[in-house]
């Protein structure tokens, strides 16, 4: 996809590096997450100059736990909006594992049902990499159609009457409280912050991260460089599968419930936190940190909307504002 | 071709219009679909030979009336290279702009309204995908965030103010046996079809699709015809929504969410190429058909309705893939033929 909307350079007025002011160089050095974190903290900054209740430590946490959340079901899709794809299949693989997880834990209990619905999110992964790598359809079709058919699945498989009870295992990672500093923190704070550490440094300093980056911006490139293209995007795939389906355990962990179409918010949600996280859409251009601090803009935007009762629909048009606003920053490589 | 020799073309042999009708659809990938669609209508009559009484006609065109529409929408933005996110979002929004609209200006008044909003939501998107420069996919999601936030603030649930003489102009029958709603889609996409295959203009959609440089090189302005493109597709887009309002009787500000992902199935279903260029309009329109009618089949077949999201999503990988696996294989056995002799 990203060839075709390769233009003609007509416009791209790269000016000589002196003749940019010192200001300019800066900003055009900025990392990409520092963008997000600008517009975090600027909207931080305004919600606490409105209502100082919200200007401190518990606000910010409570914030950041929500923010968690959403990252957790987004470090998926980083990594296929990273190899030049995208994985919208991420709601009923969410859907999937979190039905999966508990109609599984009745049975086998909680060990083995983790394991199974981790599996199934990494066995779907496999599928759309196999597709999109072997058989060469375009990502969006074949997460589409994989998003339908799970769908199906979820529907023909799970009874939805008994799924109310969610393990101790689960929620030792989720919901439980811990004390930091005097502060009450649901524990799936720190663990999406070291989830977003440890894929950080996998994609950062292993080679397979590095060959992922370079699979994304120039798969031609790849290719004559000797790399395994095909085995890199099926293990792409196969990874932003498995955090997907990690995603669902921890939702229902969090909220303690379930249901079919408990994924949905996370289409467009989980794309809109990698973009507002500066990766792109082309391809080869994204991280987990980034991820995270998208998530923390769109949770404050949905904290400062809740606190001063402006309602979902100002929540969607600030949130389409902040990724066209990002977008304009950044968003115009390859052109 | 070196450029100091310059070759001439042997003349092309004419063909009569049957043959390079087939030949254009073999090229947009819409015999699949076409074969796609006699099979499973045949299945569909052995099923239930019921699907010709009157009754059932009539609910089956307004079923898959909407989806071939918006599906048309998508099908424009997928020929250029882009994708439309949005789309559902317009859909929704124009939607209940036609459910409330009609109780102040009247039902002409409405329509005009809905279509202008259409245009101008395909006009902001095509603005930033176009001169902007900016990835369509990031630019309509943004988008989708927008819209779907408006028709809210329009309508913030269920009603509006449609009449049942609404439900006879876009859902009824015109005469006995021809639901008015086929008629419709059959108006809009041969009007479409003019407009692709028979104006320079159109001509243009599917070059910028397959070659924007080459385009620009020619003298054209791609940058123009991708705006334009976004505007038709708001547009078709909008009378889709009119007859969704039309055959529900209802005005929805989330009426629109499901034909996001379900335009796009019927685009792959209809055998375009994503990559831009490549994309048929009767095949888009069958597809529509197809995908719209799994969940009624099965009902009448007595099979768990259920089934039809796995089904449907088994029908595209099958149509999509069959032909690319076939393809592999002949390579394969041809490049083993060159290797022998």
């Amino acid at each position: 996809m990203s060839d075709t909307q390769t233009v003609v350079a007509e416009d791209a007025t790269e000016g000589s590096p002196s003749a940019q002011s010192g200001l300019a160089r800066l900003v055009s050095r900025m990392p990409r997450a520092g963008w997000g974190i600008a517009i975090f903290i600027a909207l931080f900054v305004i919600g606490g100059l409105l209502r100082p209740s919200l200007f401190t430590l518990p606000g910010l946490i409570s914030t950041a736990t929500f923010a968690a959340i959403l990252a957790v079901a987004s470090y998926g899709q980083t990594i296929a909006v990273i190899q030049g794809g995208i994985d919208l299949s991420v709601p009923n693989t969410i859907a999937f594992a979190a039905l999966g997880f508990l109609t599984w834990n009745a049975s086998f209990g909680p060990v083995i049902a983790l394991l199974l619905a981790l599996a199934g999110g990494l066995v779907i992964g496999i599928v759309n990499g196999v597709i999109v790598a072997k058989v060469g359809l375009t990502p969006i079709v074949t997460t589409i159609a994989m998003n339908g058919l799970l769908f199906g699945v979820v529907l023909l498989n799970f009874p939805l009457s008994e799924l109310t009870v969610v393990p101790d295992l689960v929620t030792s990672f989720t919901s439980a409280r811990v004390d930091l500093a005097g502060l009450q923190i649901a524990i799936v704070l720190p663990m999406a912050l070291l989830l977003m550490l440890l894929l950080q440094a996998v994609l950062s300093y292993t080679g397979w991260g590095r060959s992922l980056f370079l699979v994304g911006s120039r798969e031609d490139a790849a290719r004559l460089a000797g790399q395994p293209v095909a085995r890199i995007r099926i293990s792409g795939y196969a990874l932003s599968g498995l955090l997907a389906a990690f995603a669902g355990i921890v939702i229902v962990g969090y909220y303690s419930q379930a249901e079919t179409t408990m994924g949905n918010s996370y289409l467009l949600g989980s794309v809109a936190a990698v973009i507002v996280g500066g990766a792109s859409m082309f391809g080869g251009r994204g991280s987990m940190v980034g991820t995270f601090v998208g998530a923390l803009v769109l949770g404050q935007v949905a904290t400062l909307v809740a606190v001063f009762n402006l309602g979902a629909t100002m929540q969607n048009l600030i949130y389409g504002l902040i990724i066209l606003a990002v977008l304009a920053a950044y968003g115009r490589d390859r052109t | 071709m070196s450029p100091t020799t310059t070759t001439i073309p042997a003349p092309m042999p004419r063909v009569g219009p049957i043959r390079s009708g087939t030949r254009r659809m073999r090229y947009d990938g819409a015999l699949a679909p076409v074969l796609a669609f006699v099979v499973f209508f045949g299945v569909y009559l052995a099923v239930n030979p019921g699907l010709l009484t009157r009754f059932q006609l009539q609910s089956a065109a307004n079923l898959i009336a909407p989806l071939a529409l918006i599906a048309l929408g998508q099908l424009l933005i997928v020929l250029i290279g882009g994708i439309d996110i949005s789309i559902g979002a317009i859909t929704s929004l124009c939607n209940v702009v036609f459910a409330t609209q009609i109780a102040g200006l009247s039902a002409p008044g409405a329509l005009l309204a809905c279509i202008a909003v259409g245009v101008l939501c395909g006009a902001i998107n095509g603005v930033l995908v176009a001169y902007v420069n900016l990835p369509a996919i990031a630019v309509t999601l943004a988008t989708a965030f927008i819209y779907a936030a408006l028709a809210r603030q329009i309508l913030d649930r269920p009603g509006g103010a449609l009449s049942s003489e609404i439900y006879q102009v876009t859902s009824g029958e015109l005469v006995p046996f021809v639901p008015i709603a086929l008629v419709w889609v059959a108006l809009i996409a041969t009007g479409l079809w003019l407009f692709l295959q028979r104006t320079a203009f159109g001509r243009q959609v599917y070059g910028v699709g397959s070659g924007r440089a080459a385009v620009q090189s020619a003298g054209l302005k791609p940058r123009l015809t991708i705006l334009v493109t976004f505007m038709v597709s708001g547009g078709i887009v909008s009378l889709g929504a009119v007859l969704l309002a039309g055959s529900t009787l209802t005005g929805d500000p989330r009426s629109g969410d499901p034909y996001l992902l379900n335009s796009i199935a019927v685009v792959a279903l209809s055998g375009a190429a994503f990559a831009g260029g490549r994309g048929s309009i009767l095949g888009t329109v069958l597809a529509a058909a197809v995908l719209g009618m799994v969940g009624n089949l099965l009902f009448f077949a007595g099979i768990n309705s259920y089934w039809q999201y796995v089904i449907s999503a088994l029908i595209i990988l099958a149509v999509v893939v069959i032909p690319r696996v076939g393809q592999f294989v002949i390579q394969q056995s041809a490049l083993r033929r060159g290797h022998h002799e």
